[in-house]
């Protein structure tokens, strides 16, 4: 799409008509990826433990031993028909899953993207304003560790360093919490505060400090480089040079001219990160038994269970799907300069 | 907190009824677990984590008391078998569900009979099969009587001396037929028992939340009032947590590394009990390398038990010289008896007198991910084992449990590493599976004198003939050699300090048995 060649109001009705073929052609591979898969629901469950017929009978009771066309076409119909169904291996209605785990995610994501935020910026910025100099360098090298170390190894290394001092190093909330919170919005966090328990949310708090400074950290490699970067074309602009030639002082040129319009591109950044983000927190979940839906989704996977995960990453395609669509139009809103 | 907490506990039971009335006063307790959960509901399930929550929920006609290894009354005051197909139970008097209904003899026949109409695929109905019609998959006509409210009368398809054993498995829990369907599953946090403790809130996959049921009337008396369990996925989090004191007892399953790594540390302690775990290797007989006697005999004569417990599992396991582990009635080591120490002469002898070629090329196989890290040094091990006595020449290959199971089926291996866990405590459950007609993992085995044998030992009534029988049956394995028996494992727990009780419910049965268990300050 040429810039300048269309309205903003047709850009949204064609993204968002967009999202359909993206869906199904996501949909589709993740059932043909699944089947292709060695293994089944039932062997996955009981496959150490009866024979080839039993298994066989089982497959049958849940119809996997149906034409692939025919579980394909059945299953596309109850996805038309928003009905999901429900899991294989627990028997719980995947709505239901995605209801009740995907508070879980949704604040540890969140709390990620803030630790990323509140990192990476100023780091970024410190870089760019020092170029190569000794921080330039620091900051760099630990964007690049940070971006490159895998969420459960670095998690790890936080419960080893904290769990001696008694800080919670799994679950989103002590039992206790979990049990006495009513679930109201199934966010936890926002429950705590409903339920007027401070002492809960205080709990509640706690238990993401971890997780969150975990995943931060990895999105905040990205914050970093990107920040920086941004900064230094931005001290190249002509603005900046004018500026500097009308005598302003050095740090009010950077601080007000670079730095703002060097975040900029952050937006648009925190859109494409949704992905990434996602991808880190199945890790991150299941590094600190996180009862998010990343942990539900490698637990489904394992179990075989195809209407789970077909369920589960038709959610995750549509959040990604629109966080992109809604970070193009507040890009679109914010700088004048983009248009369709 | 747990403590301080508990006491302003809400939650809505799942029978309506809101926290209090327990009689115990104990105080609450966390188990941190990976064994995950399929379904509260006893016909949906057919794994540990289910069966555990289920015998401490729900009460069967018969239990396993701690350490023991046959069965007494639970909800039956007795069950007596009348002749080998026939067996009444007497219920206690006074049973009540947690929500108050009375138990009787109606909701035996219908906990049974829902748990075979429905069939659920993740289910254990198969257990049921000597009530089954195996037409319909229906309850069979007759099967169970109820002439009165107590007395509950089995009339079973064939003679089979375990299914008194059966009645004591969480296959058989008693449901409240005022609330559970006919027809389907009920959902989880619905469940209503009998047995010491009630469900009082159920979040999948996240933990369970168990409190003194105070309409229990039996034995298991509950000594804490309220139980947290957790569920891990991995783990590395939960030997953190016991590490920490984040959970007070960590069961099921860490590591042998962890184990070790946990040994001595202050504040906790890992608790050894009597294990029925069994891990072995069986020999693909579809196969040309492994289809000629001599060949598995030699492998039995080879196989170094010691070293494979020690080098691959740390010690935590015991050799294992029999298909039926210590323990178990008519159990003897017929692979000690038959082969005795590990002798590269004794099995060159074996493969010479038959005529074998040697050195005799043999594919292991096992899997990473289904027996825990240590399989792959298992493997090893025993390779290497059966390469320095130059009578072997092994190659090990590896493959994803999904994909393992096909290929062992297929052949794809000549010997291959399985485990076990019994459905019942009972020697035909070592042995049925394993040699009738290739057993459960297809491996092309069949003797019909090992079969007819089979069918004289189930239907045997007298205990010592029983045994004999057993005990001939190890000793056609030894000599048929359709597998090797590699090691058996032990219920291992790792509890803090405080922890009263873990060590004794650590039995063959794996019931963790949470009324037994209290927590001191």
């Amino acid at each position: 799409m040429s810039a300048g060649s269309g309205s903003l109001p047709r850009y949204i009705g064609q993204r968002v008509l967009l999202v359909i073929p993206m869906i199904w052609v996501l949909l589709t591979l993740t059932f043909i990826l699944l089947r292709v898969a060695p293994g089944d629901p039932v062997s996955a469950a009981v496959g150490g433990k009866l024979n080839e017929a039993a298994l066989d009978e089982r497959r049958a009771a849940l119809g996997l031993d149906r034409p692939l066309i025919v579980q394909y076409l059945d299953y596309l119909g109850q996805v038309a028909t928003l009905n999901f169904g429900k899991t294989i291996s627990d028997n719980r209605p995947i709505v239901d899953v995605i209801r009740d785990n995907g508070g879980a995610t949704l604040t540890l994501t969140l709390g990620a993207f803030m630790i990323a935020l509140i990192i990476g910026i100023p780091l970024g910025l410190l870089a760019g304003r020092h170029r190569d100099s000794a921080r330039d360098v620091v900051t760099r090298i630990f964007g690049v560790v940070t971006y490159a170390a895998p969420p459960f190894f670095t998690g790890l290394m936080f419960v080893i360093l904290v769990a001696p001092l008694g800080w919670p190093t799994y679950d989103i909330a002590s039992p206790m919490t979990k049990f006495t919170v009513e679930p109201v919005t199934h966010i936890l966090l926002i429950d705590t505060l409903i339920a007027g328990n401070f002492v809960a949310f205080i709990d509640v708090l706690k238990h993401h400090v971890l997780p969150c400074f975990t995943l931060g950290l990895l999105l905040s490699g990205v914050f970093i480089r990107l920040v920086r970067v941004n900064l230094l074309m931005t001290l190249k602009g002509d603005y900046v040079e004018a500026a500097r030639a009308r005598g302003i002082p050095e740090r009010y040129v950077i601080r007000r001219h670079a730095f703002r319009n060097a975040l900029v591109p952050v937006v648009t950044v925190i859109g494409l990160q949704v992905a990434l983000t996602l991808s880190g927190a199945v890790l991150t979940e299941n590094t600190f038994n996180w009862p998010g839906l990343g942990t539900q989704l490698f637990k489904y996977l394992t179990a075989r269970d195809y209407a789970a995960v077909q369920g589960i990453v038709t959610f995750f395609a549509i959040v990604v799907v629109v966080v992109s669509l809604l970070v193009d139009i507040v890009t679109a809103i914010i700088d004048p300069r983009v248009r369709y | 907190m747990i403590a301080s907490l508990a006491a302003c506990g809400g939650g809505e039971s799942s029978d309506g009824n809101t926290g209090g009335g327990s009689k115990a006063s104990g105080e609450p307790w966390i188990l941190g677990t990976t064994d995950p959960v399929t379904a509260v509901d006893p016909a949906g399930s057919y794994d540990f984590g289910s069966w555990n929550l289920q015998y401490n929920i729900f009460e069967q006609l018969m239990t396993i008391p701690a350490g023991k290894s046959d069965p007494v009354g639970d909800a039956a005051e007795s069950c007596d078998y009348n002749d080998p197909k026939t067996i009444t139970c007497k219920l206690r008097s006074g049973l009540k569900f947690s929500n108050g209904d009375e138990l009787t003899s109606s909701d035996v026949k219908f906990s049974l009979e829902r748990n075979i109409a429905i069939a659920d695929p993740n289910g254990s109905s198969v257990l049921l099969g000597q009530i089954t019609d195996p037409k319909t998959k229906k309850l069979a006509e007759g099967a169970i009587e109820t002439p009165d409210d107590t007395t509950v009368v089995f009339h079973l398809n064939a003679a089979d001396t375990t299914f008194l054993k059966l009645l004591s498995t969480a296959t058989t829990s008693i449901v409240d037929e005022d609330v559970f369907p006919a027809d389907k599953l009920l959902d989880d946090s619905k469940v209503i028992g009998s047995g010491p403790f009630k469900l009082s809130q159920y979040k999948p996959g996240e933990q369970a939340v168990l409190e003194a049921n105070s309409n229990y009337s039996g034995d298991r008396k509950a000594q804490a009032s309220q139980i947290f369990v957790t569920y891990f996925k991995d783990p590395a989090p939960l030997k953190q947590a016991i590490q920490s004191g984040q959970v007070d007892i960590a069961w099921r399953t860490l590591s042998p590394t962890d184990l070790n790594d946990l040994e001595g540390k202050s504040g906790v302690k890992v608790i050894k009990g009597e294990g029925s775990e069994f891990r072995y290797w069986v020999f693909q007989l579809q196969n040309k390398a492994v289809k000629e006697k001599a060949v598995r005999q030699a492998v039995a004569q080879l196989i170094d038990r010691d070293a494979i417990a020690k080098d691959a599992y740390d010690g935590t396991v015991t050799p294992a010289y029999s298909i039926v582990p210590p323990g178990f009635g008519g159990q003897k080591d017929s692979f000690k008896e038959k082969y005795g120490s590990p002798n590269v002469d004794a099995a060159k002898k074996i493969l010479q007198d038959a005529g074998v070629k040697t050195p005799v090329d043999l594919t292991l196989g096992y899997t990473p991910s289904h027996y825990g890290p240590n399989a792959v040094d298992e493997a090893t091990e025993l390779g290497n084992q059966l390469n320095e006595s130059g009578l072997f020449k092994t190659k090990t290959e590896d493959a994803e449990w999904e994909e393992y199971q096909t290929l062992y089926k297929q052949g794809a291996y000549d010997l291959f590493i399985l485990g076990w866990y019994p459905d019942i405590l009972d020697a035909d459950n070592y042995l049925t599976p394993f040699i009738r007609d290739g057993g459960f993992y297809a491996n092309h085995y069949s003797n019909p004198q090992v079969n007819s044998m089979l069918d004289k030992e189930l239907a045997e009534t007298d205990t010592n003939a029983r045994n004999d029988m057993i005990g001939q049956l190890q000793d056609t394995v030894a000599e048929d050699v359709p597998l090797v028996p590699s090691w058996n494992g032990k219920n291992v727990a790792v509890a803090s300090d405080k922890m009263k009780g873990v060590e004794e419910t650590l039995d063959p049965t794996y019931i963790f048995r949470f009324w037994m268990i209290s927590k001191n300050g």
